[in-house]
């Protein structure tokens, strides 16, 4: 008897985990001010090898020329060396979103909605919005419609959402010239703090076609209650403005 | 129209955070090194993103009239410190102080702006994120 107990305790302890509810990380998100975090060591821990994390998160940006560690291929770094800032400054540029390979790690917040079935960011950055599925579906076929959201596919891992996403259209990794292609790969993680108050998350990517290297960022957010999204609706009168704008001597 | 107020344009060096970001990058784009500040009345307000602007009439120590622009972080941010799209008229006298452009042009981003009477539109840049 004493035995049969023990056992379905055992099954018990072992069976809490999976049964458990995730943690609740619907809310309104906010980037924490100031330079970009050292990360969490256990989440930091869990990044593949070879890869390097980017101190560019917040207001940190990198120079034309800095990529933070990453290590383009020769091909990728000759196209990102013939890139110049004024070439964003164009009608068809300005309003051009980047892919969540770049716009996760800004300075814009999100909402974030959460069943069992989907997950949904509503980033305030251009707009966009993300739906991750948690049904156990697969990645479409390689040749199905690329976008900046990409497709994105979670699981529990205990209190850490995992995050899978493929089929993203080319844009840039860090702002300056250095883009990557549609094979890009990324996964993040998600996990809050003991307090509820911040959401951690690495976000790691590869990118077997330009880097020889992986990246990664740490992100953090703070949860404001009451708080929303504004409607971002992009206008790309901004590049005529600056084209308009002549130097002193009238050039 | 722009009276004697206008002032010439001073460049000094200082320490301090980046603004925060938006579409473009502000370390290609901008020299986080060279903060100016320029005072003269304003022509224009866009209140769009990614970048709202503000045009200015700034009278040169010439004395010639020199048409700036300054572009400030994106409305959505904008509205959490405190701005909103009347902020700013065509007509006021301001004074703004930003970071200059790399490429040469009068244009900077927005760090800071003050009204006529020397009181700060909304909240500073580059001291926190949103």
């Amino acid at each position: 008897m004493r035995v049969i107990r023990r056992t379905i305790l055992i099954l018990a302890m072992c069976a809490s985990p999976a049964l458990a509810d995730p943690p609740d990380l619907s809310g309104f998100w906010t980037l924490e001010p100031g330079p970009p975090k050292a990360g969490d060591p256990a989440m930091i821990a869990k990044l593949p090898p070879n890869t390097v994390v980017l101190a560019d998160t917040g207001i940190t940006e990198f120079p034309t020329g800095e990529y933070g560690g990453l290590k383009p291929k020769p091909e990728a770094l000759a196209k990102a060396k013939q890139w110049k800032p004024q070439d964003e400054m164009t009608l068809s540029r300005v309003c051009a979103a980047p892919s969540l390979i770049y716009a996760i790690q800004g300075p814009f917040p999100f909402e974030l909605y959460q069943t069992k079935e989907l997950i949904v960011f509503k980033y305030e950055y251009f707009d966009q919005v993300r739906i991750v599925f948690m049904d156990g579906r697969k990645h479409p076929p390689e040749d199905a419609p690329h976008s900046r959201t990409g497709h994105s596919i979670g699981h529990w891992e205990g209190d850490e959402l995992v995050i899978d996403t493929t089929h993203f259209e080319p844009a840039t990794i860090t702002n300056n010239g250095l883009d990557h292609d549609d094979k890009i790969h990324m996964v993040e993680r998600y996990k809050l703090t003991p307090d509820g108050k911040t959401l951690m998350a690495t976000q790691w990517f590869e990118d077997k076609d330009v880097l020889d290297n992986n990246g990664a960022r740490f992100i953090q957010w703070k949860k404001k209650p009451g708080e929303y999204v504004f409607p971002y609706d992009c206008d790309p009168s901004l590049a005529t403005q600056y084209q308009e704008t002549k130097t002193l001597d009238g050039k | 129209m722009i009276g004697r107020t206008a002032l010439a344009v001073c460049a000094m060096t200082l320490l301090c955070t980046g603004p925060a970001r938006a579409h473009h990058s502000f370390a290609a784009f901008f020299d986080p090194d060279r903060l100016i500040r320029i005072k003269g009345t304003v022509t224009d307000f866009h209140f769009t993103n990614p970048h709202g602007t503000i045009g200015l009439d700034v009278r040169g120590s010439d004395g010639k009239v020199q048409k700036w622009r300054a572009e400030t972080n994106a409305p959505v941010v904008l509205m959490r410190r405190g701005w909103t799209r009347t902020s700013v008229k065509p007509g006021d006298v301001i004074t703004i102080e930003g970071w200059s452009s790399r490429d040469g042009k009068p244009y900077l981003r927005l760090k800071q702006a003050f009204d006529a009477s020397g009181k700060a539109i909304g909240a500073q840049f580059g001291q926190t994120d949103s």
